[in-house]
């Protein structure tokens, strides 16, 4: 292999293990470990694999077709099946991403002592001079780089002990006769947090901004899988800093800064900056992707010209919806929403619309049109279709584990 | 070719390359015959929201009259200028001279160049 593209393909992996992490994915890992300890790591295990086909799957589709996955889906589908993918994914995007700019307010008044109300217009205006400023190449580096700040939980779970037994025992599924609501409600949480339909138009449209071509196909697999799959561990690393720091003292969450917590205990008075850094850091990352994805999709939906690496007076409709959707989330950190509430109620709002992202994909991946000769063989398509039922499955229970276990 | 499919919602691409908006509807005539014969592509959001709700897209429409940018108007691109129809519908048109770019003009001059560093 070359050596620029082995660059490509590390510099690819580092990226998507420093932007696996957002709000979503340390509150529910927190949520996970500190309540069952490793009984839900199967969950985030699971998640995972079905995250690393899709992500394949629209990152090929991107390759061949050069249409990102929001522009297949409405040209394939047409309008009257898109407008609704469209209308739920902005809901969940102005909802998300006001969590991921309370994650990041958060953990600047855990080191100032300042309320994160105080914090969201500042993060706004520093999220949207990141991209307004910013191109692709420079975002995606640099931010998700900096993110590796998050393997922090890896090294954490590590210096903490654990009985590596009861921690393996954790991907056998298995359901508690207590609490069993809740539990499903967090499994559900975890679900939505990690198979989040942003992730998808974001990739596609990444590969892109990054010109894959049909040569790209074996970065693709590498990025998606190696990438993803060391990205999750650092979310179960999470989880069980939680489990192994906050489960054995009875905590249960209910505010971030109980979550700081769990690097206390590893790494003493550090750990609590480490902590702020990691959800800062991470949170930061986050918002660009759930801002730019904001952009993307819109664009795509309407045929505009787009690109973050476009000067903004090039795209000028992309770069004003990106500039709306910061500052009108920031708004539901300004009036005082809680940042750990709305992210739960995010996860679960998530999971609920899953189903009518991933169905054009059984389609799209076998359209010759799109894919050319990669089309998906028999067990690709047999894993979107145990997907596809597993989010229907979560959809279906998302609403009553949110009443009765949330 | 089946119209609905492979046509409708397509991504129009112009003469230079540019993403110029989508093909929202098609306008067709009747022929002596009786046959119908598609003669334009239409773009615009009010036709788009027609394929919803046709009160709706015509509110949209109205609203559009009275203070959008394009007035409410659905751009028509003659079948005549399409060249080629692929994933993408290639058009011979410069449709940053047409109204499918009058948006992006508008935001651009009125707003975006307001703010600093948006030419960086």
């Amino acid at each position: 292999m070359k050596p620029r593209n082995l660059i490509r393909i590390a510099l690819g992996v580092l990226t998507a293990i420093g932007g696996f992490l957002d709000v979503g994915a340390v509150a529910t890992a927190a949520e996970a470990g500190s309540r069952f300890r490793f009984r839900l790591l199967w969950v985030v295990a699971l998640g995972t694999l079905c995250v690393i086909f899709l992500v394949e799957m629209v990152g090929r589709l991107a390759s061949i077709s050069q249409h990102a996955y929001a522009d297949a889906v409405r040209e394939r589908f047409g309008f009257q099946f898109y407008a609704w993918s469209l209308i739920a994914e902005f809901t969940v995007d102005f909802l998300v991403l006001g969590a991921e700019i309370g994650g990041v307010a958060l953990a600047l008044q855990l080191v100032t002592g300042i309320g994160f109300q105080w914090w969201a217009i500042p993060v706004a205006i520093a999220v949207w001079l990141t991209a307004w400023l910013g191109t692709f190449s420079a975002i995606e580096n640099s931010v998700a780089l900096l993110g590796l700040i998050t393997l922090v939980f890896v090294f954490s779970t590590i210096s903490l002990h654990p009985q590596w037994r009861e921690l393996a025992r954790g991907f056998i599924p298995t359901v508690p006769s207590h609490d069993t609501a809740h539990y499903l409600f967090v499994a559900v949480s975890i679900m939505g947090a990690i198979l989040s339909p942003y992730l998808l138009y974001f990739y596609s449209s990444g590969a892109i901004e990054d010109q894959w071509s049909e040569a790209d196909l074996g970065i693709n697999r590498i990025v998606a899988s190696v990438g993803m799959g060391f990205g999750s561990v650092v979310q179960m690393g999470v989880l069980a800093t939680a489990a192994l720091v906050l489960a054995p003292r009875g905590i249960r969450i209910e505010q971030y800064s109980q979550i700081a917590l769990t690097l206390s205990e590893p790494f003493g008075r550090w750990g609590y900056y480490l902590f702020a850094a990691s959800l800062g850091i991470a949170c930061f990352g986050a918002c660009m992707e759930q801002a730019l994805e904001t952009s993307y999709v819109a664009a795509q939906a309407f045929g505009w010209n787009w690109g973050e690496s476009k000067r903004p007076a090039e795209a000028a409709r992309f770069s004003i919806v990106y500039t709306i959707s910061i500052f009108s989330s920031a708004l539901l950190m300004v009036v005082g929403i809680d940042p750990l509430k709305l992210t739960m109620f995010s996860m679960a709002l998530t999971a609920l619309m899953l189903p009518i992202v991933v169905v054009p994909l059984l389609v799209l991946m076998n359209d010759r049109r799109y894919v050319g000769e990669h089309t998906n063989n028999w067990f690709s398509n047999g894993i979107v279709g145990a997907v596809l039922a597993l989010t229907c499955v979560i959809a279906i229970v998302a609403i009553p584990l949110e009443y009765f276990g949330g | 070719m089946h119209l609905f499919r492979d046509v409708l919602d397509s991504q129009i691409v112009d003469r230079d390359g540019r993403q110029s908006g989508k093909v929202d509807g098609l306008l067709a005539q009747l022929r002596p015959d009786g046959r119908p014969v598609v003669v334009a592509l239409e773009s615009g959001f009010p036709e788009l929201v027609r394929r919803i709700s046709v009160r709706v897209g015509d509110w949209t429409a109205a609203l559009g009259r009275r203070w959008g940018i394009r007035r409410g108007e659905v751009y028509l691109i003659p079948v005549s200028r399409v060249r080629d129809v692929g994933i993408d519908i290639d058009v011979d048109l410069d449709a940053s001279e047409t109204p499918l770019f009058a948006w992006e003009h508008w935001l651009r001059e009125k707003v975006v160049r307001r703010i600093p560093w948006s030419g960086w």
